[in-house]
């Protein structure tokens, strides 16, 4: 045995070494984000009390950002995951003239700044479109005649969610084309050879495959509409009891000198997402496990 | 396979209609508390709106008012009579919702008096000597009515804003003691312009001085215009009685007589000269930009006119370079609130007249204590100092600061200690209190907020003051309306807010004029 050790180097031989090395290196790369992520809300935590984080819960105003948040994030996702599943889905899985353009085009709300969206928002909405009207007259007449009631995009509340949706539907398309592209077209092709159309191969074989991206981009589009901010200012405004959503909020608070307030906010909002998003993360993973198990 | 696509659909429209009603549902309590007084006229409630109405514009308001009560089924009593009468049976009375007089003179001594809050302009017009038609007796102008045996109608000075008018054109040609003889002996003084007309339509009199709007109301009546040079034209106006305890209700009234395409087309019809009234609408929304720094000091007052008009407001809060950038663009608001005159000059194109409403001075605010022992401009220019300074492209303040540091000559150095460009002071103060900065240029308004947790040194020079003007858009649909969030800006309660805020009070003498942009 020990000559055959001696021999061995000579001849070198593969020897499974360790992998802890390994291992430590990788948390010490990814140990040194999370505890900067930690050590910002420790920070955040211990600027402010908690008679600040309990004045910023019984503020209305507080109370009523934080429950526009939560809705329009959430509508947001809705729509966000409506377009980008066909995008994705079309991206993913066909070629056609101008690919590559409509690619780069998505990406435009991720490059551009916040604010030029909102700013960008704002001029086509009050761009004339002659007969002396514009797009947000549009909005106001079509809505007054479908259910009744003039509704406004600028500096209301469907401009918050318009706002939100420009920036996360891209996000949403990202994570999904991405999802869809992992997912080998294999399977469809047999159900199409089986005899089922595009639309069923899609509904019945795409997307129960995709289902954990498809949970993955909603909340991906979710986590991204409740902290937007840049363009909700410009084009909805910072209107109290209207169109202030949580960041706006924190904005408000801090363009007075309240960074108590403004840092209570910041942590309401940290732990309103990741209650969110453990939940959802949750159940998307039960629901993996439950399919996997049948 | 279209199952599953209504499916996912329903499923989703389900998701947002159920979250649009959880939202809805939950935030009605608190827009509850700002909406009692909703102005929403189509909830008649159990008491009547009351208008006091000068006798003279009668028919315009009469049928405007008619179509009012239609739209919006509520209940609208009028009380007709000289303005100057109408007055003091209100300064008596103390109720009533409205008052439209035949002239701005009554409005002013009515809110001289503590009776009147805002008032509207409706339409001019103008005093003229009325004829039965033809002219028989031949009359040419005022000095006519000197002519022997003339029979001579006037309304009572005290009583009717058309006597006081005709009171005021004799005075100044001299005549007026000889005019009273004669009418006293041959003629007739009546309460109201209305009783002119009659009397000259029935042949009771010859000539009587009466509104040109009156005139065109009767068709056997023909007008002589007075020398310009002794009058000119009176505002009709309607005011908003202190007295009312529904002026929500009472300014949507208001603003419906006021609006161009509703109670002014009334007007118009009966021959009057309207004014450039606002655009009607049930609940209008005004836009506001308003300099960050100033939100602590106007958002109550704002609120507080947001619920007595009964509109809706929205607020733009920004740095005033980025605000004048969304202008430019063509968002145009119907009001600018602005940091520093300088940033109004930019768009001055756009705007009526701005006033001066505030003023602030530059600190330079430091860490409590003083530690690196700054004692004015000179100061900033000591090595390692790490200093926070506005963009002077982006805001009004970082203008002010970089003019003031090239002016004193200290630009250069004091920039190398520059380690901090933002947008908006509060971002400065943030950062000051956060620890990331030495001293920052910020205004004595944004330190107020702060002076428990920083310290300020005084710059002590003139150039180190922004003064905040205010200014309604020329294009604003609703200029009528955003003046009067402007005059609400300028009460003694405003006043108050700005003090305690942290700035200086300006606040001109001079009423917002919609008339020159």
């Amino acid at each position: 045995m020990n000559r055959t050790a001696s021999e061995s180097s000579a001849t070198p031989v593969h020897r499974v070494g360790s992998d802890v090395p390994f291992l430590i290196g990788l948390c010490l790369l990814g140990g040194f984000y999370i505890l900067l992520i930690v050590a910002t809300l420790v920070a955040d935590a211990l600027f402010t009390t908690p008679s600040d984080l309990a004045r910023a819960l019984r503020s209305p105003e507080i109370r009523y950002a934080a429950r526009l948040s939560l809705f329009s994030s959430a509508v947001t996702t809705v729509l966000s995951l409506w377009v980008a599943v066909p995008i994705g889905y079309l991206l993913s899985r066909f070629r056609f003239p101008g690919k590559a353009f409509v690619d780069a085009t998505l990406d435009i709300p991720i490059v551009l700044p916040p604010l030029v969206i909102g700013l960008s928002l704002l001029i086509l909405f009050q761009f004339p479109l002659g007969g002396g009207t514009t797009l947000e007259g549009m909005v106001g007449s079509t809505s007054e005649w479908l259910v009744g009631r003039r509704w406004a995009m600028t500096y209301a509340v469907p401009g918050v969610i318009l706002a939100q949706f420009m920036v996360a539907a891209a996000f949403a398309v990202r994570t999904l084309r991405t999802a869809f592209d992992e997912i080998s077209p294999r399977k469809e092709q047999v159900a199409l050879t089986l005899g089922c159309t595009r639309s069923q191969a899609f509904w019945m074989v795409l997307l129960p495959e995709a289902r954990r991206g498809v949970l993955a981009a909603a909340t991906l589009t979710w986590a991204r509409s409740i902290g937007e901010f840049g363009p909700i200012l410009v084009f909805a405004g910072a209107t109290r009891f209207k169109t202030e959503v949580l960041p706006t909020t924190v904005f408000l608070e801090l363009s007075i000198g309240n960074i108590e307030a403004a840092v209570a906010v910041s942590l309401l909002m940290v732990v309103m997402a990741l209650v969110v998003l453990v939940v959802v993360r949750a159940l998307g993973a039960g629901e993996t496990v439950g399919r996997a198990v049948r | 396979m279209f199952k599953s696509f209504w499916l996912a659909a329903a499923i989703s429209l389900a998701a947002i209609g159920l979250l649009a009603w959880a939202f809805v549902a939950t935030s009605a309590r608190d827009s509850a508390t700002g909406d009692s007084t909703s102005a929403d006229g189509s909830r008649a409630k159990d008491e009547p709106l009351v208008v006091y109405c000068a006798a003279g514009v009668k028919p315009p308001v009469e049928a405007a008012v008619n179509d009012y009560r239609k739209a919006y089924a509520t209940r609208v009593e009028l009380a007709f009579g000289g303005s100057g009468d109408l007055l003091s049976r209100m300064s008596v009375a103390r109720s009533g919702d409205l008052f439209v007089a035949a002239d701005t003179d009554y409005i002013e001594i009515g809110r001289a008096k503590g009776l009147i809050a805002e008032s509207l302009p409706l339409a001019t017009q103008t005093a003229v000597l009325a004829v039965p038609k033809g002219n028989p007796r031949g009359i040419k102008s005022i000095e006519s009515l000197v002519a022997p045996d003339l029979r001579i109608a006037l309304a009572n000075p005290d009583a009717a804003a058309v006597g006081k008018e005709a009171k005021s054109i004799l005075e100044q040609t001299g005549l007026w003691e000889q005019v009273r003889r004669a009418v006293e002996t041959r003629g007739v003084f009546k309460p109201t312009v209305t009783d002119l007309a009659n009397d000259l339509k029935l042949g009771a009199v010859d000539v009587a001085i009466v509104w040109d709007a009156t005139v065109r109301q009767y068709a056997e009546l023909e007008a002589i215009e007075i020398n310009h040079e002794l009058h000119s034209p009176q505002t009709v106006t309607i005011g908003v009685l202190r007295s009312s305890r529904q002026p929500a209700r009472a300014l949507h009234l208001a603003r419906y007589l006021a609006a161009r395409d509703a109670g002014l087309v009334a007007f118009e019809r009966e021959g009057y000269k309207v004014v450039k009234g606002d655009r009607w609408q049930n609940r209008p929304a005004l836009t506001l930009y308003i300099g960050g720094v100033l939100r602590p000091a106007v958002e109550q007052t704002i609120e507080e006119f947001r619920r007595r008009e009964g509109v809706e407001v929205n607020t733009v809060y920004n740095g005033c370079g980025i605000l004048v950038g969304q202008m430019k663009s063509g968002g145009l608001p119907d009001a600018y609130f602005a940091c520093d005159r300088s940033f109004m000059a930019h768009v001055a194109d756009v705007f009526y007249d701005p006033l001066d409403i505030s003023r602030t001075s530059m600190v330079i605010a430091v860490t409590k204590g003083n530690p690196h022992g700054i004692g004015g401009l000179n100061d900033l220019q000591k090595a390692g100092l790490r200093i926070g300074v506005c963009n002077p492209q982006q805001s009004a303040l970082g203008a002010l600061t970089e003019r003031m540091l090239r002016e004193t000559g200290s630009l250069e150095r004091v920039m190398e200690n520059v380690v901090s460009q933002v947008p908006t002071a509060d971002l400065l103060v943030a950062q000051l209190r956060a620890g990331g900065l030495d001293a920052a240029i910020v205004y004595q308004a944004n330190y107020a907020r702060v002076k428990d947790h920083l310290d300020a040194v005084s710059l002590g020079t003139a150039a180190a003051v922004a003064v905040q003007p205010v200014a309604v858009c020329t294009q604003s649909p609703y200029a009528n309306l955003a003046s009067r969030l402007v005059e609400a800006l300028r009460t003694a309660a405003s006043q108050k807010r700005f003090l305690a805020s942290g700035f200086e009070w300006v606040g001109a003498d001079r009423p917002v004029l919609l008339g020159s942009p």
